[in-house]
């Protein structure tokens, strides 16, 4: 009786580990604590990571977790509710230049957008980035403190794209091509506009797709030469995508969301002309960071305060395991060091850094 | 009093049902105005979408606004007896606005009611409390030419 009692306890176990999305276990190490609402990270070559926190400072983390401020000069920072300090990219060949890029919210409560800036991190502690300029800078800049997106990755060209949000009550303007208003932009590394970017609007020709609501997650994909992004619906309809020059992604004419009074943003989920998602969140969790771990997409969630992990077949995405959720942390970014370890930040005035181990 | 809740409940509702209505038409402005058409079949489904989804978020608010606004405007029809009906439409149409200032200034979007992003969709947003307050004025302390008038036939 015991026996038989056993073989059903581990064909319950086997049955609901094989069931998609089942919290599986995971080992975490905090690196570092007390990061006030980090994020974006990036690990130095020379050991050791470069943290953003949204207030505005740059942040290096020992290997050992010890912190140290790093200097960082951004007179038009604008740091409040969701603007502030954004993304940390290393260029690709940071290991000899040095250089990084850096997204904020730049401006005043009155007109702000979000901004880019490359510098160069000097060789060794104590670090400072200097001989910062403007790269990008979205336009109009409009009023408000939502949706800057910010989030950013470099293509196999070396052209770096930067996603960017509506703000909020802009939410048409992502369907216009002469702004930059829910559009994921492609820049060269010293801001100049490549010729070969699908849209030439004189007030805009940065812009590579566009419908976007507010892109918190964008990752160049080597392996498949694809582009991946989540961005944030409203009030469900998070939506998982794969970007392609000149797409149209429907915000706000098509989405899977409502508005948050319950009222339809638009009848329709889908229209011609513009890209279906690949995955929808309803309800919304809110994916917050994206990395690809051995071929395979993380995505990070805020109010979800979960990691997922989605599986990729037939050009789409499968999701298959969820971690974290036993932290009960609003998880701001994931991220994949070179040397293939996955790290998330917690968002909160008490933020961590966590190393996870992944099954 | 069953007469003033009854008025109560009925102007909250009247003014439920227009607004949410009339939100529908602007977001649907928005869309055409895109390129997007929207057919009637889809233009009344998204009507009664946003009645019974939108419509009980927008009562909510009414609510706590009219029962503040209809308080000082029963007060201030106390003193000037002769303008009563007008004390309860301006107070709910500028209580109506209050409240969309205060939730927009309190909650993280910067507009919490699409339709109050343009001028005009404020004010005939905030007339929809205009109307409330004629509502419960007109149920609540009829004028005697009005209890007069004969049903529809």
């Amino acid at each position: 009786m015991i026996r038989l009692w056993g073989y059903l306890a581990m064909a319950l176990v086997l049955v609901v580990g094989a069931l998609p999305g089942a919290a599986a276990t995971t080992k975490t190490t905090v690196i570092a604590t007390d990061l006030a609402f980090p994020w974006s990270m990036a690990a130095l070559p020379e050991g050791g990571f470069v943290v953003t926190l949204r207030g505005g400072q740059l942040i290096y983390v020992a290997p050992n977790g010890n912190q140290q401020p790093i200097e960082l000069s951004l007179p038009d920072l604008y740091a409040t509710a969701q603007a502030g300090l954004f993304e940390v990219l290393l260029a690709p060949d940071f290991s000899s230049t040095r250089e990084l890029v850096l997204s904020y919210a730049c401006g005043s409560e009155a007109a702000n957008n979000t901004c880019v800036v490359k510098g160069t991190l000097s060789a060794q502690a104590p670090y400072s980035v200097f001989n910062t300029h403007n790269i990008f800078t979205a336009l109009p800049k409009k009023a408000g403190a939502a949706h800057f997106g910010a989030r950013m990755t470099w293509l196999a060209d070396n052209t770096l794209l930067v996603a960017l949000g509506d703000g909020f009550v802009h939410r048409e303007q992502a369907q216009q091509l002469d702004n930059h208003l829910g559009k994921i932009v492609r820049i060269h590394r010293d801001g100049s506009t490549p010729n070969d970017n699908p849209y030439k609007h004189s007030q805009a020709s940065q812009i590579f797709s566009y419908g976007h609501r507010n892109v918190q997650g964008l990752i160049y994909d080597e392996q498949r030469d694809a582009i991946w992004q989540h961005e944030h619906g409203p009030k469900g309809g998070d939506e998982l995508n794969k970007i392609v020059a000149g797409g149209n992604y429907g915000w706000p004419i098509a989405t899977y969301g409502i508005d948050y009074t319950g009222a339809k943003v638009s009848p329709f989920n889908q229209l011609p002309g513009v890209k279906a998602p690949l995955y929808t969140w309803t309800p919304s969790l809110a994916p917050a960071g994206l990395a690809l771990y051995n071929g395979d997409l993380l995505v990070s969630h805020l109010v979800g305060r979960r990691l997922q992990r989605f599986q990729y077949s037939n050009d789409s995405w499968t999701l298959t395991d969820e971690y974290l959720s036993e932290l009960g942390q609003r998880i701001r970014a994931v991220y994949t060091s070179p040397d293939n370890e996955v790290y998330v930040l917690t968002d909160s005035a008490e933020g961590q850094l966590i190393k996870v181990e992944l099954p | 009093m069953l007469r003033v809740l009854l008025a109560f409940f009925i102007a909250v509702v009247g003014a439920a049902l227009v607004g949410s209505v009339m939100q529908t038409q602007f977001n649907l402005a928005e869309i055409t105005a895109l390129s997007v058409s929207v057919d009637m079949p889809t233009r009344m489904n998204t009507i009664v979408h946003d009645l019974l989804h939108f419509g009980p978020v927008f009562a909510a608010m009414l609510i706590p606004t009219l029962l503040i606004a209809f308080m000082i405007a029963w007060l201030v029809a106390k003193r000037f007896t002769r303008f009563e009906r007008w004390w309860f439409i301006v107070g709910g149409g500028l209580g109506l606005a209050t409240a969309f200032i205060i939730i927009d200034s309190l909650a993280p979007m910067p507009t919490l009611i699409a339709a109050n992003r343009t001028t005009l969709g404020f004010v005939l947003m905030s007339a929809t409390g205009a109307f409330a307050g004629w509502i419960f004025d007109r149920l609540w302390h009829p004028q005697a030419q009005e209890l007069n008038e004969e049903l529809p036939k």
